[in-house]
């Protein structure tokens, strides 16, 4: 996450300079540990309440994070998998498709903050 | 006045009404008056076949309105209303005209008591749509358009062959909930499926969406596959092949939203993923899954264009919506950042969040019912959507690397369209009785418990895990400059090379056979031509004296003759 060279902070919006606290070193740390302590105080919560569930497997302590930690962690691995066969250049198509197109400038509005 | 006009009408009477205004806001505001007053309309009339009319013989239903009908109404009314808002800076009458006019018709063909009425306001909303994707004037874009174009017909063709076949066989129009077995059924079945995007019939979905204008695509994620859910909720609620049909679509699209480079293509996809829920909740048509569908399809016409409001706003900035190119812009658009954000959240179904009051009611029918297997896909489903719309997307856009991109804050009319978006995502998650008491059915569910609340939040916050871990390790695939192949590769690539080679020697074939006529043909007037023509041989001494001689000698023989007879 580096800044650009020219980049003046002072114009962003306010509501971004106070956001700007994640690019700083350990800004990452910190979201990525909050992460895992809230993941494992919701692990630990199986255990503190009773489940009203329709079905056996739900009483497995921990279901629900198992189920969406291990099937998102397939998911992933099935997807960059899929890549090997799916995978063709951006122009694949052209020119009747709109991916390799510059999108038509007259229907933009760009402004660049550093300009 | 208003009691007798179709609501439809509203929109229809009020697009060539924008021609005659001055551009500017004048237009701009007429397209927004024109959603409220049709909300209005809608939230006051009576239950009951309002309006009928006679054509050809039969009698067409133009204002059924009942519980089903109404809120999907209300609904395309305010997904025109915040469509309209965003696109309030948009000059081009064209796009403006196409969103009225396809608003119209989806309000329309929800309102349609009988068939004919459905396939004219069917096709409608095919036609005018279609618009929204040309008005990005580039080549590309016109073919997308045309594709989109072919589909979108040939499902309202198939329709009205199923109503032919139906109306030949029982005499009757009438959209009634309908059985799986007939011919006329099939057809009907299978033109409501590919305006749901069904698995197979999905493609034109993913293919057309992302190739719209900033503007046109948040006003086509609302209508047409809506409105092809509350058709199948209509026509075939508790058709079992749905919930099949219905999990599989729930399934594959989240696969492809993962390698997905268009960030608005990946919500196209997860588009595709959330219709699965409903259609599943069709399938299994108890009153609570009913209402699940209906429920879901209210919340996700919100976040769905919440979302795609955010990417628009970023494309409209920025001139890219790919996930290789951007990054880093929560600096400078942070109020997008957060309604994206806010959309991310709703479609994950955190609570508090529109879809966790809304998705849950699905999930629990398929448990109440103990279709475990497609309880247990829809969860994998939820899981995935979170990651690769709750997560990816607002993670490529506005976080991941610097792309060194510093665009300006959207203009404040997309702002206004995204935190009313917002607001509504929340006040339904918050507070959700409003939204339960315009249901078809009566609700008797609390989303709020404990058991629920935690569980959700589980199965999210560790898939939010897996992403972190997946990425500090350096497993998640990066976005890359690319396309996918889909199903759209058999008509975009397969067909034409298919045709191609079988069009080489069928072609040379004819061109031979045509070849050896010709050559035949000429050698016979050449041959007959000298025989004939004014220098052939049996043109040459021959005097037309010749000929009076012989007809004196064919004289004389014939006197001859009668004189000795």
């Amino acid at each position: 996450m580096a800044n650009r060279p020219d980049d003046n902070p002072d114009k962003f919006p306010a509501l971004g300079r106070a956001l700007m606290w994640v690019e700083r070193p350990g800004g990452v740390e910190k979201i990525v540990y909050s992460l895992y302590v809230v993941c494992a105080g919701l692990f630990a919560a199986d255990f503190l309440y009773h489940k009203h569930s329709y079905l056996a497997i739900e009483d497995f302590p921990g279901f629900y994070a198992l189920y969406g930690f291990f099937m998102c962690a397939a998911l992933v691995v099935c997807a960059k998998a899929m890549r090997l066969f799916l995978k063709r250049p951006e122009d694949f198509y052209a020119p009747k498709d709109v991916e390799s197109e510059p999108f038509p400038e007259d229907q933009l509005e760009r402004v660049d903050y550093d300009a | 006045m208003l009691e007798t006009l179709p609501t439809a009408f509203l929109y229809l009477l009020a697009a060539p009404l924008l021609a005659l205004l001055p551009r500017g806001a004048l237009r701009a505001a007429l397209l927004l008056v024109v959603p409220v007053l049709a909300a209005l309309q809608v939230w006051s009339l009576p239950l009951g076949n309002l309006v009928q009319v006679e054509f050809f013989g039969l009698t067409l239903d133009l204002m059924r309105v009942d519980k089903l009908s109404r809120i999907f109404a209300l609904i395309f009314c305010i997904a025109a209303f915040l469509g309209n808002l965003y696109a309030w800076h948009v000059k081009d009458v064209v796009q403006q005209a196409a969103a009225l006019l396809y608003a119209g018709a989806a309000i329309g063909a929800v309102f349609a008591g009988d068939l004919v009425t459905l396939f004219f306001y069917w096709e409608g909303t095919a036609i005018s749509s279609v618009f929204l994707i040309w008005a990005r004037r580039t080549e590309g874009a016109f073919h997308t358009g045309m594709r989109y174009l072919i589909v979108q017909i040939g499902s309202g063709v198939i329709l009205l062959a199923g109503v032919i076949v139906m109306y030949a066989e029982t005499g009757s129009i009438a959209f009634e909930r309908m059985e799986l077995g007939s011919l006329a059924t099939w057809l009907i079945f299978i033109a409501f499926g590919m305006k749901c995007a069904f698995p197979l019939l999905h493609n034109w979905l993913q293919d057309a969406y992302p190739a719209a204008t900033v503007t046109g695509t948040v006003i086509l994620s609302a209508f047409t596959t809506k409105l092809a859910v509350y058709s199948l909720a209509r026509g075939f609620a508790g058709t079992e092949i749905l919930i099949y049909i219905g999990a599989i679509m729930t399934l594959f699209p989240i696969f492809y939203a993962v390698i997905e480079n268009d960030l608005r293509r990946v919500l196209a996809y997860s588009l595709n993923n959330q219709l699965g829920f409903m259609v599943v909740g069709i399938g299994i048509g108890t009153e609570l899954a009913l209402n699940g569908t209906a429920a879901h399809a209210f919340a996700h016409i919100l976040y769905k264009a919440l979302l795609f409001m955010s990417v628009g706003a970023v494309l409209f900035r920025t001139g890219t919506a790919k996930g290789s190119e951007l990054g880093g812009l929560y600096k400078t658009m942070p109020l997008t950042m957060i309604f994206c954000v806010i959309g991310a959240a709703s479609i994950s179904a955190f609570p508090l969040f529109s879809g966790f009051v809304t998705k849950s009611l699905i999930l629990s029918a398929a448990a109440k019912e103990h279709y475990y297997i497609i309880w247990g896909i829809l969860l994998f489903a939820s899981a995935g959507v979170f990651h690769h719309s709750g997560i990816k997307i607002p993670y490529f856009a506005f976080f991941a690397h610097d792309s060194g991109k510093r665009p300006k804050e959207a203009p404040w009319n997309m702002l206004l369209a995204m935190g009313l978006a917002s607001f509504l995502c929340i006040a339904v998650g918050v507070y959700p009785a409003p939204l339960y008491a315009l249901l078809p059915f009566e609700v008797d569910y609390d989303s709020y418990t404990t058991t629920h609340v935690i569980t959700q939040l589980q199965l999210l916050f560790f898939s939010a895990l897996a992403f972190t871990v997946l990425m500090r390790t350096g497993i998640y695939p990066p976005e890359l400059k690319s396309v996918n192949l889909d199903t759209d590769w058999t008509y975009r690539r397969l067909l034409p090379r298919l045709i191609g080679w079988i069009a080489g020697p069928v072609g040379a074939m004819f061109w031979g056979l045509d070849n050896a006529k010709g050559a035949w043909l000429q050698g016979l007037i050449v041959r007959l031509y000298h025989a004939y023509g004014p220098q052939g041989r049996t043109s040459q001494f021959w005097p037309t004296g010749a000929m009076v001689l012989w007809i004196a000698v064919l004289l004389g023989v014939a006197l001859m003759v009668s004189y000795v007879s």
